[in-house]
């Protein structure tokens, strides 16, 4: 009996365990903004010598955009749209006498392949005041700050900074020119452009460009699972390139789910087993009394007040291991929870009372079923 | 339950055995409330299957066997649980105690089911028995003589319109044995119901409406 409870704790343990563990690191998965990032890889064609020389297109053909679609490990495709007018865009502080400018180039993807928070990500042709946000890929920041700042002595710039400051954004073209306001509001770590919102392009393109809509140069798709060899085929047998980074990314994504999963079914088997040699114990309790039993039987007790006592066993035996299955959880969690604080600073420490009634189910579940055992059990000595 | 009928009934195990001299195998009769029976047999004539197939331990016969108008072949475990505790009683051949616990907790387990007898009643049984000393001693501890009439008395703590003895004072003296007719005629006084004894030799002084041999 003894053995059955320890096994029987280890067993929940670990499935309670592994259960909050993946509720508590969901965020990483499903949060846009992390470092896990889902899914996605950037595709582009390669840039080959002989690809420049001979002036070969480097664009997406709707066929070719048509035909990854198709694909099965292509869950969902975006593609990029460049911009087809020139932009220079320019920060001038007056009370320094610093004016500097750049001539720039805009992308946009449709809003769901976007890992920052898209609060201010919307851009209205109509208003007066109109103003472009702007997303940044992460390392234009980093390489600023710790490249060209500290070269040449300028201050470093934070996040926060970086989105006070308002650009002036000329867009010239199709013989019309303006100047707009434009924001940084947010750093992307997935997507490697200068992003802005995909109605500001719509409207741009059409207001600034004689040209038609021009074919995409890269495409971003969503994978299940990057590490598919199938999408490596692919890309190799077309010519398409992935961008770096979000791959691995990717990987240890489904590496992360993959041992979860793994550590899950592992508490499974062990309870299940340690439920099984309870059960297997309480069945060899009855065999050894098949006389008392069947001596009761006679003496006109019914099978369920003799399976009664069997079954109370069974119920005490495992709350117990349940309750301090649960506490053995509780504990491990609060030592995990400070490892995993620093990546998920939202994080709360508190009990969590979901797992309780997870636990509270699982544990009525087992009970019914081997209450329902042990009385067939009784039954068959009739 | 007024009657018990059997109507050709005889264990399967005798199929074989075409001569059979018997009052009750392979014969019409019926069991009558408020009588007193003696079934006289050789050992193996199938006293013993016959108090089983009327407790519904057992089910190999073949013929019908009836309580009243039904056929208790039809009975399920249920209803063998209700006739069990207020309609037929048993001393089993082998007793059927439970031997690691004490005399009186062995009347217990059934006297509380059926919450038929005072506690005081049920020690003057055992006094009236010869058992007072042995009220508290574990019944696996007793002589087989001793957890007769143990068995006796448990039979006693139920309501019933049969009572079935099987070989009752196989294991008693003189004494005793007429210590337990006159407990049961007391009995047979006060309530009414059917008396079935079972003997192979020794048989319970009681005053017999039909002496039959199986």
């Amino acid at each position: 009996m003894v053995g059955f409870i320890l096994a029987n704790i280890i067993g929940v343990t670990i499935i309670l365990l592994s259960i909050q563990f993946y509720r508590d690191i969901k965020p990483i998965f499903s949060n846009n903004d992390s470092f896990m990032s889902q899914n996605y890889i950037v595709a582009t064609k390669k840039v080959s010598t002989l690809g420049s020389i001979s002036n070969k297109s480097n664009l997406f053909t709707k066929s070719e955009i048509q035909e990854l679609q198709n694909q099965e490990f292509c869950n969902h495709l975006g593609v990029f749209t460049p911009s087809l007018f020139k932009v220079y865009a320019g920060l001038s502080i007056e009370s320094k006498g610093i004016r500097f400018g750049t001539d720039l180039f805009f992308e946009s993807v449709p809003n769901e392949f976007i890992d920052v928070s898209l609060e201010n990500w919307s851009f209205n042709s109509l208003d007066n005041n109109k103003i472009i946000p702007i997303i940044l890929p992460r390392n234009y920041l980093n390489l600023y700050n710790f490249g060209f700042a500290e070269s040449r002595n300028l201050p470093k710039l934070s996040e926060g900074m970086v989105g006070m400051v308002q650009l002036d954004v000329h867009l010239t073209g199709n013989g019309r020119k303006e100047v707009l306001k434009g924001n940084v509001i947010g750093f992307s770590n997935r997507i490697n452009t200068i992003l802005v919102p995909q109605q500001f392009m719509d409207w741009a393109n059409e207001t600034f460009s004689a040209e038609k809509q021009k074919n995409p140069s890269r495409i971003i798709i969503e994978v299940d699972q990057p590490a598919n060899p199938a999408i490596t085929e692919y890309f190799q047998s077309k010519g398409y390139e992935a961008e770096s980074g979000a791959l691995d990314d990717s990987k240890t994504t489904y590496f992360l789910k993959v041992l979860i999963g793994l550590v899950l079914f592992i508490g499974l088997l062990i309870s299940l087993l340690s439920l099984y040699i309870l059960l297997l114990s309480i069945f060899l309790l009855i065999q050894k009394s098949t006389d008392k039993i069947r001596n009761l039987q006679l003496l006109g007790y019914t099978s369920r007040q003799i399976a009664l006592p069997y079954q109370l066993l069974m119920i005490i035996t495992n709350s117990i291991s349940f309750v301090i299955s649960i506490v053995v959880m509780y504990c491990l969690r609060a030592y995990y929870i400070q490892e995993v604080r620093p990546l998920i600073p939202s994080l709360s420490s508190d009990f969590p009372t979901s797992i309780i009634i997870l636990a509270s189910t699982l544990l009525i579940l087992v009970v019914v079923v081997n209450g329902i055992l042990i009385k067939r059990q009784i039954i068959k000595t009739e | 339950m007024e009657y018990i009928e059997l109507q050709n009934t005889l264990p399967e195990a005798f199929k074989q055995q075409n001569i059979m001299q018997s009052d009750i195998w392979h014969q019409v009769f019926r069991f009558q409330k408020n009588k007193i029976y003696l079934i006289k047999a050789v050992s193996g004539a199938g006293k013993s299957s016959l108090c089983s197939y009327l407790y519904g331990e057992r089910k190999d016969y073949q013929g019908i066997i009836t309580f009243d108008n039904s056929n208790i072949s039809s009975l399920n475990a249920k209803d063998w649980t209700t006739i069990r505790r207020n309609n037929i009683s048993q001393i089993f051949q082998d007793l059927r105690l439970f031997p690691e616990l004490t005399a009186l907790e062995n009347i217990q387990i059934k006297n509380n089911l059926t919450r038929r007898r005072k506690r005081k009643e049920i020690v003057n049984w055992f006094e009236r028995l010869g058992l007072a000393e042995h009220i508290k001693r574990p019944v696996g501890k007793l002589s087989f003589g001793q957890q007769q009439r143990v068995a006796f008395i448990r039979s006693l703590c139920q309501p019933f319109d049969f009572i079935l003895l099987d070989e009752p004072v196989s294991h008693l003296d003189k004494n005793n044995a007429n210590e337990m007719s006159n407990i049961l005629l007391e009995e047979f006084e006060k309530n009414s119901f059917g008396v079935i004894v079972t003997s192979i030799g020794r048989d319970l002084e009681l005053p017999y409406d039909y002496i039959m041999n199986l």
